[in-house]
């Protein structure tokens, strides 16, 4: 597919994107909220290292000057104090001002790339949040609608398939002061593949604030299955612990520091059922990049299935750097990663968010991710017959070595009152990444494109 | 990458929060109204369709500050 193909399909998603987040009522952008319902941007200053690690501190309030000495109150206006009941009556009948609010969005994502993948993603998502009591609760929903063929799916006289999985979550978070806690659940479905997901973190901030320490554990059961066939039948369960370590920092007035260890111990078979790695003979030259047809003409008969190891533990140490300018920001997140299975990765992720005024904020988003593959990792698997195949082997081409470059935008419009823009925004995230596959034996790179329109209401 | 070794990151936790604690600048919590801009949020600014490519393209995870969850997308 050429390049201009992907670009003509993704505006036309796109297109269709935001016609129909036009008959919704609803927003989705921010993705602290999303997991931790942080308060809205124009509530009083919050001013913790992170909003997701610790909820909203109101500035300290200056203490009230001593009260100056009453006049004497004249004889003919004195009054009698009125009945306390009928006080209480009239404090009931005021209009209360709820410290209680809410915002819910949508999202519509499109994406589709050079490997005739095409994916069209709606999602919702609300939250209700009281920031002076620290309390919150959300929730999400989004579905995968998933139009696929991929090389290797296809060498095994797969058909194109298409393929819808839901996605639900809830969580809720409580932090009335320095030590906060949030718990979090949800459920993924597709017709071969369930996943569940509960999990909990713990908060505390320390130095006055300027620092929040987070600890947090995440456990996951996922069923993966056949297409067509009751798990009842065939299912691999896969089990998956994350023990999560965090850290925020105050460095100054205007800057964040955030550092993130993830130790993700998995165990389970994560082999795809459906997929089929070549098998060649010994001697037989096999080039990266070759054709469907033209390795079917060299490789031996046998189908064999993938085979991965039953474990993995994989460690993801991130850091993030965010500085606020006079009307810009600027984030810098770097994640260094490695597993049991061989992989070295590095991904940075760069923003740069300008505000055009009270209403516009653009900026360019860039991402790079380079990762050497796994250690059994082989374009081209020597097998001399159905009992000498390797015991590991594999056709993901994500396990497999890969540097990728990202290029994006990020476009918000708030389109709000005067007195508040921001209680109804509209935004606008394009994503283009180009990979790299410089020793998978279908394709040697890989051009895929991501559009969606965000439409965000505040109450 | 031999500093991601598992028994070396609790240690280098250790050794942040110390010179963190000593080297930085204490700011009151009435001065930090522009932290709170929604555009410096730890949170992942990315919406769930682009976390979605990345679980797909990448072959590594972790390092958010949010849960992530099986999709078997792979």
């Amino acid at each position: 597919m050429s390049v201009g193909r992907v670009a003509s399909r993704l505006g036309w998603l796109v297109l269709g994107c935001a016609t129909m987040s036009g008959f919704l009522l609803a927003h989705a952008q921010s993705a602290d909220a999303q997991t931790t319902g942080a308060p809205p941007k124009k509530k009083k200053p919050k001013a913790t290292p992170s909003a997701s690690v610790a909820p909203p501190e109101p500035p300290a309030a200056e203490p009230p000057p001593p009260a100056a000495e009453p006049p004497p109150p004249p004889v003919e206006a004195e009054k009698k104090p009125d009945d306390p009941a009928k006080e209480k009556k009239k404090d009931d009948e005021k209009p209360k001002e709820s410290n209680v609010s809410a915002r819910v969005g949508t999202e519509m994502g499109a994406y589709t790339d050079t490997e005739r993948v095409t994916v069209f993603t709606p999602s919702i998502y609300g939250a209700v949040y009281n920031p002076t009591g620290g309390w919150s609760v959300s929730g999400s929903y989004l579905v995968d609608v998933v139009s696929a063929a991929s090389a290797d799916i296809v060498s095994t006289a797969s058909p194109r398939y298409e393929e819808v999985r839901h996605a639900g979550g809830l969580a809720g978070e409580y932090k009335p002061g320095d030590l906060g806690a949030n718990v979090y659940a949800s459920v993924s479905r597709e017709p071969d593949y369930l996943a569940y997901t509960i999990g909990g973190a713990s908060t505390y901030d320390i130095f006055e604030k300027n620092a929040s320490i987070l600890l947090g554990y995440t456990y996951g059961h996922d069923i993966a299955g056949k297409n067509s066939t009751p798990f009842e039948v065939f299912s691999r369960p896969v089990d998956t612990n994350t023990f999560k370590l965090g850290l925020s920092y105050v460095l100054n007035r205007r800057a964040l520091l955030t550092f993130i260890y993830d130790t993700i111990l998995q165990t389970g078979d994560t082999s795809k059922p459906y997929r089929f790695v070549p098998m060649f003979g010994p001697g037989v030259d096999v080039k990266p990049g070759l054709s469907v047809q033209h390795v079917n003409e060299i490789r031996l008969p046998e189908r064999a299935s993938e085979h991965v190891p039953g474990s993995r533990n994989r460690y993801a140490f991130s850091m993030g750097f965010a500085n606020r300018f006079e009307s810009a920001t600027l984030r810098i997140d770097e994640r260094l990663y490695t597993d049991s299975w061989g992989i070295k990765a590095t991904t940075t992720d760069i923003r740069f968010l300008a505000d055009l005024g009270q209403r516009i904020t653009l900026g360019p988003h860039v991402r790079l991710h380079a990762q050497t593959p796994v250690n059994f990792w082989q374009r081209a698997y020597v097998s001399k017959g159905v009992e000498d195949l390797p015991t590991l082997r594999t056709g993901d081409r994500e396990l497999g070595p890969l540097t990728s470059v990202s290029g994006g935008t990020y476009l918000r419009v708030y389109v709000g009152g005067s007195g508040d823009p921001h209680k109804v925004g509209l935004g606008l995230d394009t994503y283009v990444t180009y990979t790299s596959y410089p020793d998978d034996i279908y394709i040697q790179s890989r051009l895929a494109a991501l559009g969606a329109f965000t439409l965000e209401v505040n109450f | 990458m031999k500093a991601l070794e598992p028994g070396l990151v609790p240690a280098a936790f250790l050794v942040a929060l110390s010179l963190l604690a000593s080297g930085c600048v204490h700011v009151a919590s009435y001065e930090r109204g522009i932290l709170a801009h929604p555009t410096m949020t730890s949170g992942d600014l990315a919406g769930p369709s682009e976390a979605h490519v990345r679980a797909v393209h990448e072959g590594a995870v972790g390092g958010g500050a949010s849960a992530e969850s099986g999709c078997g997308c792979n």
